[in-house]
């Protein structure tokens, strides 16, 4: 019992690292809050489900995101671009406006009923846990989160663009001065955020089912994690999501009728003890 | 504004309520208007909030719908007269707000936007789980007893008669809310909003002043709260959701939260605008949307903020939104 409950947390924190590090890396850059990300996630899983209903999940996983991607660079160029000068609770407040947009747009098209994506055949078969068969597509998505998280991580430290993104999150200005072109490299990090979001809901389309009430469910965990890992920092993020799975894992066993009230008060003491977060708030 | 200026424009506002009276003889106009009425004071909380502390809360429906659910559990309980139990409500959101206050505005700019939406979900989680005593998803109703105040319930649930209570409650609400910000209390608290740094550094306790305002938003959207549920007699999970402090939210920013009276005008201007969408109320989420996202970037202190612009004849005061921190 408490096995399966460990790995099931532990399949959950691999999917909020990958929306989080979305999250942080737009914030890190951009200085936004996207309230829309939970939004862009369903919108990647139900395209998802589009595509993998015609071809198959394996070109969903990887054309869905691309789209995703796209969709990200847009939103760069004419959104937070243009009101980069403004008051971040502007930014706040257009964002969550599109996250009005977007779910009745996919409520439009998808519809309000459940929709579920099945498991790509490779994948489906169970392995033997500690006595406790699993199913190997849960072992994927742990596998994806933690390739997102090192890769990211690996990527930010010791590639030349990965070096860019340290700088202008530190300081744009400068940065810019230094003969970076800082506007390309948030369309290009935005982008890349963004098709984390719609990477994470085409993971998460075989084990979630499909419903307009999927975005909120997450987008609050999301933003338990990224405010208890401090705003912006990719490290406390990935700390904060696997933190947060276990909590909700054990929470799942040993007090069932308040386990979803564990989040928040796991995020309440944190505040109290720390109010900007493991990693501090870079604002 | 001076206080005998706010008591005149106040009085002037209560006999505008009669007017309408007198001209609305609808009685679904006239439940119209009270829903809006209703969010009025709702929104003003989340605007005092958004004005006084520069604070964005994303999930002030907590004390919309807690206020209304206390109310049913108390009344069902019976512990003591209606009359009380407001009073016992209201007293317990202030608190509830003063305490979650003194926790959670310490969280810096957009992460309390953040925080207040996820502490909101919470709730909404927790009472639509709680069947024993919220009724869970299905909501619960919520039993007054036949006289309130001296008045028969019958009564006072006449549109005409309880659009005139929500109305005087709002007139009676920013009055008292005008008063209490032009009071040192108000210059506190606008200090510490602009600049936090130097308001600790001339000796104000910058954290108390900042969760009071929460606690006064909160005890605000409360009123409205209980008001909504005399009015629908009716409290669900509903009524805590994330989207409810979302809509309102736009209200506020929609009408402008400058000025007192701002975030009013756009509950207003919301309900008729829904109202007369009708068929195309479907896709009001895409259409609020945009409407949002249009006047932030085009018109960022609201239609109020267009309003005090023209009387004044110059471009409205302090163009600028709220500084986050």
């Amino acid at each position: 019992m408490l096995t399966i409950n460990l790995f099931n947390g532990l399949v959950y924190g691999a999917l909020l690292i990958i929306m989080c590090s979305g999250l942080a890396l737009i914030y890190g850059l951009r200085r936004v809050v996207n309230f829309a990300h939970g939004s862009l996630y369903m919108m990647g899983a139900y395209l998802g489900y589009t595509i993998a209903f015609n071809s198959n999940f394996w070109v969903a996983l990887v054309a869905a995101p691309a789209i995703m991607a796209c969709l990200g660079v847009l939103l760069d160029r004419y959104g937070f671009r243009l009101l980069q000068d403004r008051d971040p609770l502007t930014v706040v407040l257009v964002t969550f406006g599109l996250l009005l947009v977007i779910e009745d747009m996919v409520q439009t098209i998808w519809g309000k009923s459940n929709l579920s994506v099945a498991a790509p055949q490779a994948l489906a078969f169970s392995v033997d846990l500690a006595g406790t068969p699993v199913p190997a597509y849960r072992i994927g998505v742990i596998v994806v989160g933690f390739c997102v998280a090192v890769g990211l991580t690996l990527w930010l430290r010791y590639s030349k663009i990965g070096l860019f993104v340290r700088a202008a999150s530190t300081d744009p200005v400068t940065t810019s001065m230094q003969g970076v072109n800082t506007d390309l490299l948030s369309a290009g990090v935005v982008g890349l955020g963004t098709a984390l979001a719609g990477l994470a809901g085409v993971v998460a389309a075989p084990f979630l089912s499909l419903s307009p009430s999927m975005s909120a469910d997450v987008i609050i965990d999301s933003f338990v994690v990224v405010v208890i890992g401090g705003l912006g920092s990719l490290a406390g993020a990935f700390i904060a999501a696997m933190l947060l799975g276990m909590v909700q894992a054990i929470g799942a066993v040993y007090l069932p009728d308040t386990a979803v009230l564990l989040p928040f008060v796991f995020m309440v003491f944190i505040l109290i003890w720390k109010p900007s977060g493991f990693a501090g708030s870079r604002t | 504004m001076t206080f005998y200026r706010s008591l005149l424009v106040s009085i002037i506002a209560l006999l505008l309520g009669l007017a309408v009276l007198n001209f609305v003889t609808s009685s679904t106009l006239l439940s119209l208007f009270t829903q809006a009425i209703i969010y009025a004071v709702f929104a003003l909380g989340i605007g005092v909030l958004l004005k006084q502390n520069g604070m964005v809360s994303f999930g002030h429906a907590l004390y919309f719908g807690s206020a209304g659910y206390l109310m049913g559990i108390m009344l069902q309980l019976q512990w003591a007269s209606a009359e009380t139990l407001i009073f016992y409500t209201l007293f317990i959101i202030t608190l509830v707000g003063l305490l979650f206050g003194l926790i959670i505005v310490r969280v810096p700019g957009v992460a309390f936007g953040m925080l207040t939406l996820a502490i909101g979900q919470m709730f909404y989680l927790t009472a639509s789980r709680a069947r024993g005593f919220t009724g869970g998803a299905d909501g619960m109703n919520i039993d007054w007893p036949s006289t309130l105040f001296g008045f028969s319930v019958s009564q006072i649930l006449k549109p005409s008669v309880i659009f005139m209570i929500s109305w005087t409650t709002l007139i009676i609400v920013i009055f008292l809310v005008s008063c209490l910000l032009r009071s040192r209390f108000g210059a506190i608290t606008e200090a510490v909003r602009d600049n936090e740094e130097r308001a600790r550094f001339i000796g104000i306790s910058t954290l108390l002043p900042r969760a009071a305002i929460y606690s006064l938003s909160a005890l605000i959207s409360g009123i409205a709260g209980v008001l909504s549920a005399l009015n629908t007699g009716f409290v669900s999970p509903e009524n805590l959701h994330w989207s409810l402090s979302g809509m309102t939210l736009m209200m506020v920013v929609v009408g402008g939260f400058k000025v007192l009276w701002g975030p009013a005008l756009g509950a207003v201007v919301y309900f008729m605008f829904k109202d007369i969408l009708g068929d195309y109320a479907t896709h009001w989420m895409t259409i609020f949307g945009v409407v949002l996202i249009a006047v932030i970037v085009f018109s960022p202190t609201g239609i109020a903020g267009a309003i005090v612009g023209l009387m004044s004849g110059k471009p409205s005061v302090g163009n600028k939104p709220a500084q986050g921190h």
